[in-house]
């Protein structure tokens, strides 16, 4: 394991989040048909969303790799999300990039 | 270096604190790696998603049950629902690990009545003490004011 890793790991060890707890419940109160939400309830999205992260991340990673590149770009974390089905809520955030010669034929149409 | 905590100034601008999601992400990449900037923001939009997914499905499995506040299991369930099972296992360890902390935090301020080494008993009688002393001096404090002010012939 990195000592980069640390930090996550040490947050699962002690049960607590990265995530700051107020900023989490502000987010997720911003859907008006959400009632309440538990402590508990706040610390698990908080927890799933480091590993959502951690994921993405990594998956973005992959693709930079291929590309014999030391930067993850936009375009790899595009990638990321349409390679894999969990990801599809992320679609409309992520529209794929298109070629600006695939835009340009299809102006002049 | 600006005291700024930096809170959104907009409900809209509402997302996670960039320092700290910049940091996770260095630290889930190897050390010669980089992320573009314009890729950690756009992490920062994908978490934003991510949570209102979660909640709005836990939400739902919540009000099948018919229950008003979302619960552990309920976010547990819609994890499993949404195709997220792996995370299942971690965050669940984590939930474990969370309880414990809460149980041991309660512990703690429970025992400061015990650390005083005193007995309910005499904690009462201790009490009652106390009260009998404060009664003592105000009363004698009020006599001594009356004898101040009183005048002859006054009603």
């Amino acid at each position: 394991m990195a000592a980069s890793e640390a930090n996550t790991v040490a947050a699962a060890a002690t049960g607590t989040s990265n995530l700051p707890a107020a900023r989490v419940r502000r987010i997720i109160k911003e859907d008006k048909d959400i009632f309440a939400c538990g402590s508990e309830s706040l610390f698990l999205i908080s927890r799933a969303t480091e590993y959502f992260i951690d994921s993405l991340v990594r998956e973005s990673y992959e693709f930079s790799r291929l590309d014999k590149r030391k930067t993850v770009q936009y375009k790899d974390m595009a990638k990321a999300v349409q390679s894999i089905e969990q990801y599809d809520f992320l679609a409309d955030i992520i529209p794929p990039t298109v070629s600006v010669r695939k835009l340009a034929t299809t102006e002049t149409q | 270096m600006s005291d700024y905590e930096g809170g959104p100034a907009n409900e809209d601008d509402l997302s996670l604190p960039r320092a700290t999601v910049y940091k996770l992400i260095a630290e889930m990449l190897p050390e010669d790696i980089t992320c573009a900037k314009d890729t950690r923001d756009l992490l920062l939009d994908c978490c934003n998603e991510f949570i209102h997914l979660v909640a709005s499905e836990s939400n739902d499995v919540c009000e099948k049950e018919a229950k008003k506040t979302i619960a552990a299991e309920h976010v547990l369930t819609a994890l499993q629902d949404l195709g997220f099972g792996k995370y299942v296992t971690e965050v669940q360890e984590a939930h474990d690990e969370h309880r414990k902390q809460q149980t041991k935090d309660r512990g703690r301020k429970g025992s400061k009545l015990s650390q005083l080494g005193m007995s309910e008993e005499e904690l009462l009688r201790s009490q009652e003490l106390l009260f009998a002393e404060a009664r003592m001096r105000f009363q004698s404090q009020a006599s001594h004011a009356q004898s101040n002010n009183s005048t002859p012939g006054s009603v």
